[in-house]
């Protein structure tokens, strides 16, 4: 055998563990979820009785179809406040100098650090006192606080790119700086704002431990993310409606990932990958 | 694509080049206070609740950590000083020195040397690969990425689960095991299935990352390399190592505050949630002792400890940016 083809072959079997580790979890998810008897003992690779038993359980008597509506209701209202409230103070800080603009994007930067662990208490304690405690307006409110940072970090990227020039020639047109806005900068941003809300969406969607503390005793108000605890029984666990819950769960974000996730890799960067 | 996001913004702050003669501005841009406080005006509502929902807390988080906070502070709201009591407390503690500080140091540095690993052996046979097979390759590792932590979590779990999963009836069909053994319970394992979880979940964003960069290295400069008869190992440490490093500096930073901070991962895991004490890390027993035992003040304490340890981290990590780009 030659040189070449032994690299050749020694490069397939390393591609073939890698798909096989990175995509088990994935494929375990969907042969259980599918399989009407995912929790039999001795169960194979595919599903014995390919069914869709456990979807059907999991969206009716399982629940599901409220928690989905939940999670729907707090992801769109988060993302459409997020985006509004990001755009705005990204324009702000990427487009005008003014004092303490370098601290007020240090402290967005370092804000994002802050793990849930020290938040959850204080902001339990904050949502506890204006009487929000399980409802989803409680939610809402500290997932739009928590998408903000990043989502201003990354529209400065996209408003940066947009060129100064444009700006000029709409002011020279003799347009005024709201229209400018809608008319030259808002377009042009839009992708960016795509991307960001995508990526709150995700960030509210999957949320757990604020939605675990906040949403505590009130089962109908419920999100996906917390629902799953529904089908673990005190003995023993529906690990086929488990799965099946999981997939529901995962797909929209799959979805949603593989359209930003350049983007979403990038704004992370910020600028340390050059070509 | 990489650039488009976060070129820095060079020329925003640069004078326009001035018209010979003319006046140097258009009149609309001469100072207006309403023009001054525009910034203001924008960047007021998101300030707004920032300083609401995450400043004030994180002032109240350190508040609550000097205090004996429980279920009567929350009610009444009356302030409890006591001090430093509660960082005395959690400094005191054995279960810190043999069960925390190991399951969440130990655990972020095996993570992130394993996520890193892995991610920059992934990226290197990514970009050895023809472009079919980085698309498919490209795919699946987008597939791990996007898995929620939280439904990742219970995958795993159902793979180790101790009746019914598939680790343990495939280790019996070989016959390597007699009984089913049970994963969760073992400090080690449960940690072992932690990392596997992590990595899994985390080697993606690493890869991509990498490869961005590895794409990026001159071909000038590897060829050049290879003409002086340098071996593919002498070439990935002596070229792609040293103009990587910042890329590699980001990566490790980023996976390590991250992997600092794991809860669902740890929380959803059969005993995880505070019923085996050995396999607490610092933010699950900050939320154990506080909502489990409704000792909220001593919580406090371990996150504030948390956070310093991580604002540690991130002051590193801003560094490096700052490095990069001259202005933010």
């Amino acid at each position: 055998m030659s040189r070449r083809t032994r690299l050749a072959a020694f490069k397939a079997v390393l591609v073939a563990l890698l798909l096989a580790f990175t995509l088990f979890p994935a494929f375990w998810m969907l042969s259980s979820a599918f399989d009407a008897r995912a929790g039999s003992a001795g169960k194979g690779l595919l599903p014995q009785e390919f069914s869709l038993e456990n979807f059907e359980y999991v969206l009716t008597e399982g629940g599901f179809d409220v928690f989905l509506r939940n999670s729907a209701t707090v992801a769109l209202v988060t993302v459409l406040a997020s985006a509004v409230l990001a755009l705005l103070a990204s324009v702000a800080v990427a487009r005008f100098r003014f004092r303490f603009r370098t601290a007020m994007l240090l402290m967005i930067l370092i804000v994002q650090m802050v793990p849930l662990e020290a938040l959850v208490i204080p902001l339990f304690v904050q949502v506890r006192d204006l009487q929000m405690l399980n409802t989803l307006l409680g939610l809402i409110i500290v997932y739009v606080a928590l998408s903000l940072p990043f989502g201003i970090w990354m529209l400065r990227g996209f408003v940066a790119a947009v060129p100064k020039e444009l700006e000029e020639a709409a002011y020279l047109d003799g347009a005024s700086w709201g229209r400018m806005f809608r008319s030259v900068l808002l377009p042009l941003v839009m992708p960016g704002l795509v991307a960001t809300s995508v990526f709150s969406f995700i960030t509210a969607w999957n949320e757990f431990i604020f939605a675990m503390t906040l949403l505590g005793g009130a089962t109908e108000n419920y999100t996906v993310a917390i629902g799953l605890k529904q089908f673990f029984g005190e003995h023993s666990n529906d690990w086929g409606a488990i799965m099946a819950a999981s997939t529901i769960i995962t797909v929209p974000v799959m979805v949603f990932f593989v359209l930003v996730q350049r983007k979403l890799a990038s704004g992370l960067v910020a600028g340390a990958v050059k070509g | 694509m990489v650039d488009l996001v976060n070129r820095p913004p060079v020329a925003s702050g640069a004078p326009a080049p001035a018209a010979a003669g003319g006046p140097t501005r258009p009149a609309r841009r001469r100072r207006h206070p309403l023009v001054a406080a525009r910034p203001w005006l924008l960047l007021g509502p998101a300030l707004a609740v920032l300083a609401v929902l995450l400043l004030w807390p994180l002032v109240r988080v350190v508040l609550f950590s000097l205090q004996d906070y429980g279920l009567r502070e929350i009610v009444s709201g009356e302030p409890n000083w006591i001090g430093l009591a509660n960082y005395g407390e959690v400094f005191t503690d054995p279960t810190l020195y043999t069960v925390v500080l190991p399951n969440t140091v130990g655990f972020a540095v095996l993570a992130v040397a394993g996520t890193v690993a892995l991610g920059t052996g992934v990226a290197v046979l990514m970009a050895s690969l023809g472009p079919l097979w980085r698309t498919i390759v490209g795919s699946a590792i987008m597939v791990a990425w996007a898995m929620p932590a939280v439904t990742g979590t219970y995958v795993w779990i159902w793979i180790f689960d101790a009746d019914r999963g598939i680790v343990n009836s495939t280790l019996q069909a070989l016959g390597l095991q007699d009984d089913p053994v049970n994963w969760f319970t073992n400090r080690w394992t449960f940690y072992g299935i932690v990392l596997l979880n992590v990595i899994h979940h985390g080697f993606p964003f690493v890869a991509i990352t990498i490869l961005a960069g590895l794409l990026g290295v001159p071909k000038e400069m590897l060829e050049a390399a290879e003409v002086d008869g340098a071996g593919p190992w002498r070439r990935f440490f002596s070229i792609i190592v040293p103009s990587l490093r910042q890329v590699f500096a980001v990566v490790i930073i980023l996976s390590t505050i991250w992997d600092f901070k794991v809860f669902a991962q740890v929380y959803l895991m059969p005993g995880g949630a505070g019923t085996n004490r050995e396999a607490l890390n610092l933010g699950v027993w900050s939320y154990v002792e506080s909502f489990g035992q409704n000792r909220y003040g001593f919580g406090s304490a371990i996150a504030v400890l948390l956070t310093l340890v991580l604002l540690a981290i991130t002051v590193v990590y801003v560094r490096t940016l700052l490095k990069e780009e001259e202005e933010l």
